[in-house]
């Protein structure tokens, strides 16, 4: 095992000061809530703020001009956007540049600094997590279909995985058509439908890792929504009184309140091991296992949290005004994207078979 | 008992320890594995019933000789002084080899409480004692009317002159019939808030007044008794810490314990002999099985991760956290899932009840003794509501 420089905690520290300037510290949703259905569903001067703040370039290289970091720091970010309900589709944005830069493209500048929008276009089947799926190529054209790009209206350039590599195709290709679904959060989740688009083919190894790679700061999305929502609703658990007594005193409350608390800890040791593993590239066959399970405990997770603190705040958890409801309609959204769960057990199954045969 | 060809008193006969916690981890792991291969005696391994003292007894002879008995007390006082990061080694250890578990009332629980809290004449006379396997302990908290609620405990001790007179009972003593002595709480003073007058004492079984009832559990062993005690008369100074201070005492005796009854080792060899049933039984290929055993084996991972954290602030030195209890909450509740998978694949024939000699792939006798694990040390329903208040800080 390589002796670990401590590094990642100084810049996890640094990337959590940071955040304010993205996530009011007063925990106002004000602007997440005016920014449902709006535009592409998110909103172009945060973008450039998050560009500028070298969010997007997490995880570049820094012969990219990217800051290199590890999956630590990344999924302390995203932490962070997840406690926000940050719209705008950084996840996407970050794995974009991830398989640009693999793939020897550069990372272009206009992409790092926010000017252009470039979103990682991976999915093909809504119950599957196969990046090299929906899209074939043939004779430099691509055919078929791309799904749930997250904040897809929004953006110039798409990253297209591929069975053969990924490809970088503009918005406005020929033989392009792009679609936008809205979801119940706010956002629109695009579809990429390909007709004879010609587009350069480039080779980029490691590609399912880096998916896998999102799929953990997805994962670390769902769990700080979700931890944040258990705390607003510990609160009302507090406050609100029943038969002259906090409703929080309540043993059925107390111990369902206790089973949250207890997957959001698996959630977060999870995705705290995953992350370490993959940072030390120790046994990278387990650390990829170790996603699949991060991030299938934090989409249970999330749906729990959602179910439980609508139930915990009664009627007015059912209203739109109470802001519980954006973290509900969140959860539900999210808990959808970057991995579904019978596809991760199949996943993790398979993996741990292929492990077996080779031991 | 039966008479067997060892007998306390052992005494320890070895070179001393090296410093075991300036190992690194992989060194000391190599250090256990070598000497279990080369100690254990030829007595069974791998059972999920507690073995009888006279069954037990020629493995507490070589800990004994060998000076391996008491893992985490200081060396100078007999033990190996293990940190908690290489006493999860050993147990580890033990427990992939499948030594049985000796008993260890004394070593686990009274020494570390003497340790802290007992008189130097204490620790001279009962620790020595421990080591040599002269005494076996048994702890004496939960009564018929005090479980989850212990500190309602109504055994009695009241002061006679040099003496304390005890009445009361206590009960689901685990391997009590072995013991020769007890460590009771009992109540000191009516007076006052029922934690605020309780008492610690040692009580030899052989004490006139004391009578011991073997209890069988539901895997049909006397694992448990319970013990009637009346007018038995002890000696003022068979009291461990201050009169009316014993409540506080054995909370504080709570360590790294609290940590390692969450440990994953339950579930983790379950989930391996639910593997082992599901390829027998021809289902290990079955996809709605795998997916369950997946679910599962998901679940462990997750439970090994959280583990980790909490091993990872024993061993840093930060605070353990009040929500350590779901550690337990969570590794019990996993192990009694595994064990109600195991009944179910080994379908019609899961019930059958088997003898040691066949007991490895036990599917009733593991349904049965994951039971318990949501009740001792703490039931699961107390460790809810533990958590909430203390961790989740929600109104009592």
């Amino acid at each position: 095992m390589q002796s670990e420089p401590d590094d990642w905690v100084e810049n996890v520290r640094m990337l959590e000061a940071s955040l304010g300037a993205v996530v009011p510290e007063d925990g106002s949703l004000l602007r997440v809530r005016e920014q449902r259905g709006n535009g592409a569903g998110f909103d172009p001067t945060t973008w450039r703020i998050i560009a500028e703040m070298g969010w997007l370039a997490l995880r570049t290289k820094e012969d990219d001009g990217g800051l290199g970091l590890g999956l630590r720091e990344a999924t302390a970010l995203c932490a962070g956007l997840g406690r926000g309900l940050v719209p705008e589709p950084v996840i996407s944005a970050i794995l974009a540049l991830r398989l640009v830069s693999a793939a020897g493209a550069g990372a272009p500048e206009a992409a790092l600094t926010g000017e252009t929008i470039m979103l990682a276009a991976w999915q093909g089947g809504a119950s599957d997590c196969d990046p090299t799926a929906g899209v074939t190529v043939s004779d430099g054209r691509l055919n078929g279909r791309k799904i749930a790009v997250e904040g897809g209206l929004g953006a110039d350039i798409f990253v297209v995985t591929l069975a053969e590599g990924i490809a970088v195709v503009p918005k406005d290709a020929p033989g392009l058509t792009v679609t936008g679904q809205q979801m119940h959060d706010g956002t629109f989740l695009a579809q990429l439908d390909f007709a004879d688009v010609l587009a350069e083919v480039l080779p980029c190894a490691g590609m399912t890792t880096f998916v896998r790679e999102a799929m953990l700061m997805h994962a670390a999305y769902l769990m700080a929504l979700s931890e944040r929502a258990f705390e607003i609703t510990l609160d009302y658990l507090r406050m609100r009184k029943q038969f002259d007594v906090p409703i929080g005193q309540f043993q059925a409350l107390q111990h369902r309140a206790t089973e949250i608390k207890l997957q959001l800890e698996l959630a977060r040791a999870a995705i705290g091991a995953a992350g370490r593993m993959l940072d030390r590239s120790e046994d990278p066959h387990l650390a990829q296992m170790a996603i699949l399970r991060a991030r299938s405990r934090a989409g249970g997770l999330a749906r729990l949290t959602a179910r439980e603190a609508i139930q915990m705040h009664g009627a007015i958890g059912y209203t739109d005004e109470a802001d519980i409801g954006l973290f509900a309609r969140k959860a539900m959204v999210s808990a959808g994207l970057y991995g579904v769960d019978t596809d991760l057990r199949r996943q993790f199954s398979a993996m741990r078979d292929e492990r077996e045969k080779a031991q | 008992m039966t008479q067997t060809d060892v007998q306390p008193p052992f005494r320890a006969d070895h070179a001393p320890h090296p410093d075991y916690n300036a190992m690194p981890d992989a060194e000391f792991r190599a250090v256990v594995r070598h000497f279990i291969e080369t100690h254990y005696p030829d007595i069974p391994r791998h059972l999920l019933r507690r073995l009888r003292w006279q069954e037990v007894c020629p493995w507490y002879a070589v800990l004994a000789r060998t000076g391996w008995l008491a893992p985490t007390w200081p060396q100078a006082l007999g033990g190996m002084g293990l940190n908690a990061g290489k006493h999860l080694i050993l147990i580890e250890e033990y427990e992939r080899f499948g030594c049985a578990r000796m008993h260890d009332i004394g070593t686990v629980m009274l020494g570390p409480l003497l340790i802290q809290f007992g008189t130097q004449a204490q620790q001279d006379h009962y620790l020595t004692r421990i080591l040599s396997g002269e005494d076996i302990w048994a702890q004496g908290y939960s009564e018929p009317g005090a479980g989850s609620d212990l500190a309602a405990l109504r055994t009695e001790a009241l002061r006679d002159g040099d003496h304390w007179v005890l009445n009361g009972q206590k009960t689901w003593i685990t391997l009590g019939a072995d013991a020769n002595m007890i460590f009771v709480l009992a109540r000191t003073d009516k007076s006052v808030r029922k934690q605020a007058g309780i008492s610690f004492l040692l009580v030899p079984m052989e004490a006139p007044g004391v009578t011991v009832r073997e209890i069988e559990n539901l895997e049909g062993h006397a694992e448990f008794c319970e013990v009637f005690f009346d007018n038995v008369r002890i000696p003022i100074g068979n009291i461990v810490g201050e009169v009316n201070g014993g409540w506080a005492m054995a909370k504080a005796l709570l360590g790294h314990e609290r940590v390692f009854i969450g440990a994953p080792r339950l579930s983790a060899s379950a989930l391996a002999r639910l593997e082992e049933i599901a390829r027998r039984e021809g289902v290990w290929s079955d996809p709605v099985f795998r997916d369950r055993f997946t679910q599962l084996e998901m679940d462990l991972a997750d439970l090994s991760d959280l583990f980790e954290t909490y091993v990872e602030r024993l061993r840093t030195g930060a605070p353990i956290g009040a929500d350590v209890g779901l550690l337990k909450i969570c590794q019990s509740e996993l192990y009694q899932r595994i064990s109600e998978e195991m009944l179910q694949v080994a379908g019609s024939l899961g019930g059958a009840q088997l003898t040691d000699a066949t007991a490895r792939l036990d599917t009733a006798g593991t349904w049965l003794a994951a039971r318990p694990t949501t009740i001792f040390g703490g039931s699961t329903e107390v460790m809810r509501n533990v958590v909430a208040r203390a961790s989740l800080d929600l109104p009592k």
